[in-house]
């Protein structure tokens, strides 16, 4: 204990000012906890004194101390440091083997709580995290750990333990040299070096009130060899039980190469088999208790901790563990070990655990800057901050139906395949052929599990005879990747990938206008439908897809990311005279829907086969071999059990998530609903369970009466796509 | 810390005997980030063809990525704070992996190091290295 710490700068100025109970002075047991500036269960022995600090020592007993909000903390550092070998604790065992270490040429980093070095935990890796006063220490030691921790000194459990007054041995020691003056001082078992007192021979019994001050310590009883109780009168009383190593740290690192040195390695000493008074002072568990639990099976020290919660409070079993592993070998159990150890082994703020955490980023594309200065509101989508809308849904959504729009799909998975294997591997890839597919045409893909199951949909881009692009949904792009290179790697196919996803911008350009719109930007012979072509569109490089996931002419623009920004202002620009506004995605959402397209992994679930989706047209099982094509062709075999349908409504669209009823019988659930302002009634699509063989046509949704219909709800021949 | 700068670079995916053998322009940083593909901090049309041996090779302009140079005292604070991944000591030497949780590749010179990452997690890159 340092001479400046809380404790006995407090003790000095004002007297014990501890919560009652023994006092260790030493960081082992919970008698000195305060909120001390702010921030509770701070021990007052570990904690250096600084004028001007605000100690609330805790309430006695099993009171919680007020926890009190400080606004906002700065955030603590964590620091990161390698090293050859982290050795913890600082006493003359770990000064001997960090001094052998260096001796060795090991680059050492030591950790001293007399320092305010506390090491918290010893994770796999190896890790030693530490808490400092200036931060969390993350260490990773290259050969090994060895702890130094030393040896905690039992503490008694007999009545009148709680009393205030009550100092371990080696707690009387450092603060009688520091200057505290400890009254009449008897000493039960080993006496304090180098301090005044009177040696009480025999077993402690129990301790009594002072007649003076109830919650303090006014004598000591001891049973002497006759079995006589003495009764020694006294104000304080030093107490030297025994010492138990403490080896949190060594029982939590097995596996690592972790090792320990001096009295932490030593056997613990074994108190005597406690028959009254509290055995756990953090949560206030008696010797009562014990038996309580003892009789009703619970015989093991883990069952003994649960079912009592001793060993769970701030001082983590250092107290109490001695004494309930007497007790149980009291009642006829061999000796048990100590419980399971584990982080933390002291009290940390949830700043500290935080520190040099980061939560998950969300990535931005190039044009994040121009939609929040358009007034977008910014969700996360699909992985991305991407605009919902931009503060007029139904403007957004009829420019795309009536003039031209853009939006910003810089999102979806891009990759390029190429090299003299990529069709074998696009063919083993995805249900539909792949060699008839000519250079400059695209087609729409499923990408299936080897269950059949629909994993991602996306497009399929020949760009040459052994090259290709591909892209998927916003979502599935990272996956999309690891399956396709973990495929091409099995098949040792001769390909090379490259994942573009961050690399390329992306535009939408949709809407009955969007060739004006190109002719305007420069592009006099815009690609066909489900072509793609490399062209020069207002300045910028760009190749161009024709698709359509809106139901109306649309280009998607793939370009450098880094010309995202002056692409769309330059389109912007050029489309004012005819009706140009960007769209969102809850725009993008209605369009979508009206046309019945399906979104991955909302419209899906985990086991949506193609024929369930209602996409068989897009597997072609006269391919003889792809991905789930065995799977597909067993499943088809099986009578269909439900299939995703499109349904509308009369009145505003139900909550996503709506139960289908058919005839009072619960008959699926919709994956995606609205209102459909060109159509003039809701739409839907959903899971629809079959009846009898057939799937039902008028059901009920929301309560109301809806129908079953064929999908695309707009524009079902796909003329204006493909205008 | 100054907000990182967009760089000017070429990603080129071709076999690795291709990226071993290839003759890169004089002085350009080469950051391997794969056995079969290559960040070359060089613009597009600075990598001719055939300086990789691979017909098949994609070479791509990359101009997604944003870098930021820092002398090596403040990287390795930065390192220190923000990396719990052990940093080569050879010099010159590429690694990569999670910077302040965040995907960042490095390019470590004697005196100076580069940290590249994307353009999408740029301003979380600042923010969280600030």
């Amino acid at each position: 204990m340092s001479k400046e710490s809380v404790l006995a700068h407090l003790w000095q100025q004002q007297g014990d000012p501890t919560r009652g109970g023994s006092v260790c002075a030493a960081g082992d047991c919970q008698s000195c906890l305060a909120t001390i500036d702010g921030i509770a269960y701070t021990r007052m022995c570990r904690t250096p004194w600084r004028d001007g600090m605000h100690v609330e020592p805790h309430p006695h007993g099993d009171q919680l101390p007020a926890l009190e909000s400080r606004g906002n903390r700065a955030a603590t550092i964590a620091r990161t440091m390698h090293c050859d070998v982290v050795v913890i604790g600082q006493g003359s065992a770990g000064l001997a083997a960090a001094a052998e270490a260096r001796a060795l040429g090991r680059d050492v980093v030591t950790l001293d709580t007399g320092d305010g070095q506390d090491a918290i935990g010893i994770y796999p890796g190896p890790l030693v995290v530490a808490r400092t006063d200036a931060g969390m220490w993350h260490l990773y030691p290259r050969i090994e750990i060895v702890v130094a921790t030393g040896a905690a000194e039992i503490q008694p459990v007999v009545p009148g333990n709680d009393l205030r007054g009550l100092v371990t041995a080696r707690a009387a020691e450092s603060l009688s040299a520091a200057g505290i003056d400890l009254g009449r001082i008897v000493a039960v078992g080993t006496p304090p070096r180098e301090v005044a007192c009177t040696v009480a021979v025999g077993a402690l019994v129990r301790f009594e009130a002072s007649a003076t001050d109830a919650s303090r310590v006014g004598a000591v009883i001891a049973r002497d060899d006759r079995g006589v109780e003495q009764r020694h009168v006294c104000d304080t009383v030093s107490l030297g039980l025994g010492l138990a190593p403490r080896d949190a740290l060594l029982r939590m690192a097995r596996g690592t190469n972790v090792h320990g040195v001096g009295d932490v390695l030593r056997a613990p000493d074994l108190p005597p088999c406690p028959t009254a008074g509290i055995v756990c002072a953090c949560l206030g568990v008696t010797v009562d208790d014990l038996r309580s639990v003892h009789a009703r099976g619970f015989h093991e020290l883990e069952l003994v901790k649960r079912a009592t919660l001793a060993g769970t409070g701030p001082c983590q079993g250092a107290a109490c563990v001695p004494h309930v592993r007497a007790f149980l070998a009291a009642q006829g159990a061999a000796l048990q070990p100590p419980f399971t150890a584990r982080p933390l082994t002291r009290q940390i703020t949830l700043g500290e655990v935080a520190a040099g955490a980061h939560h998950v980023a969300t990535p931005r594309t190039a044009l994040d800057a121009e939609h929040r200065a358009l007034g977008a509101q910014m969700e996360r989508l699909g992985g991305w901050w991407r605009p919902w809308h931009y503060g007029d849904v139904d403007a957004e959504y009829h420019a795309v139906r009536t003039a031209v729009s853009l939006c910003d799909v810089s999102t979806l998975g891009k990759m390029q395949v190429s090299g003299p294997g990529a069709v074998a591997l696009l063919e083993h890839l995805y249900p539909v052929p792949i060699v008839s597919l000519k250079p400059g045409r695209s087609r729409y893909v499923l990408l299936l599990d080897e269950r059949g199951y629909v994993i991602d949909d996306g497009m399929v881009c020949r760009d040459g005879e052994t090259r290709f692009t591909l892209t998927f949904t916003s979502g599935g792009s990272t996956f999309a990747e690891l399956w396709i290179r973990d495929w091409a790697e099995s098949l040792n196919a001769d390909v090379r990938i490259m994942n573009q996803t961050t690399s390329l911008g992306a535009i939408n350009v949709t809407g009955p206008r969007a060739t004006k719109l190109l002719a305007l930007a420069g592009v006099t012979t815009p690609p066909a439908f489900l072509h793609h072509d490399t062209l020069d569109v207002a300045g910028i490089c760009c190749r161009v897809f024709r698709l359509s996931f809106t139901g109306e002419v649309s280009y998607e623009l793939h370009h450098a990311a880094a010309d995202s920004v002056v692409l769309w202002r330059r389109l912007m620009e050029l489309g004012r005279d005819l009706g140009i506004r960007p769209h969102g995605l809850e725009a993008l959402m209605k369009l979508r829907l009206e046309k019945g397209h399906v979104i991955v992994g909302q419209d899906t679930d985990f086991d949506s086969t193609p024929r369930r989706l209602n996409h068989e047209w897009a597997v072609r099982l006269e391919k003889p071999a792809f991905v789930g094509r065995h799977a597909v062709i067993r499943t088809n075999a099986i009578p269909l059990d439900r299939q995703l349908c499109g349904f509308e409504m009369d009145g505003i669209a139900p909550a996503e998530g709506a139960t289908i009823w058919h005839r009072d019988a619960f008959a699926g659930y919709i994956t995606s609903a609205t209102w459909s302002p060109t159509m003039r009634r809701s739409v839907m699509l959903g899971w629809l369970h079959l009846s009898n063989g057939e799937l039902p046509t008028i059901i009920t949704i929301d309560g109301r009466p809806a129908r079953r219909v064929a999908t695309p709800f707009y524009d079902p021949e796909g003329a204006r796509a493909r205008a | 810390m100054h907000a990182p700068k967009p760089l000017t670079a070429t990603r080129v995916a071709a076999t690795c005997a291709a990226l071993d053998s290839a003759s890169w322009p004089a002085g350009a940083i080469v950051l391997r980030t794969a056995p079969d593909e290559a960040i070359v901090l060089v613009p597009t049309k600075d990598i001719e063809p055939g300086l990789i041996a691979d017909p098949h090779a994609i070479v791509e302009i990359e101009s997604s990525l944003c870098g930021i140079w820092l002398d090596a005292d403040d990287a390795h604070d930065l390192l220190e704070r923000e990396c719990d991944w052990e940093t080569p000591s050879a010099r010159p030497a590429f690694a990569q992996g999670a910077v302040a949780g965040l995907p960042v590749k490095l390019w470590f010179e004697h005196d100076r190091v580069l940290f590249v990452v994307s353009a999408v997690f740029a301003n979380d890159f600042m923010e969280r290295c600030r």
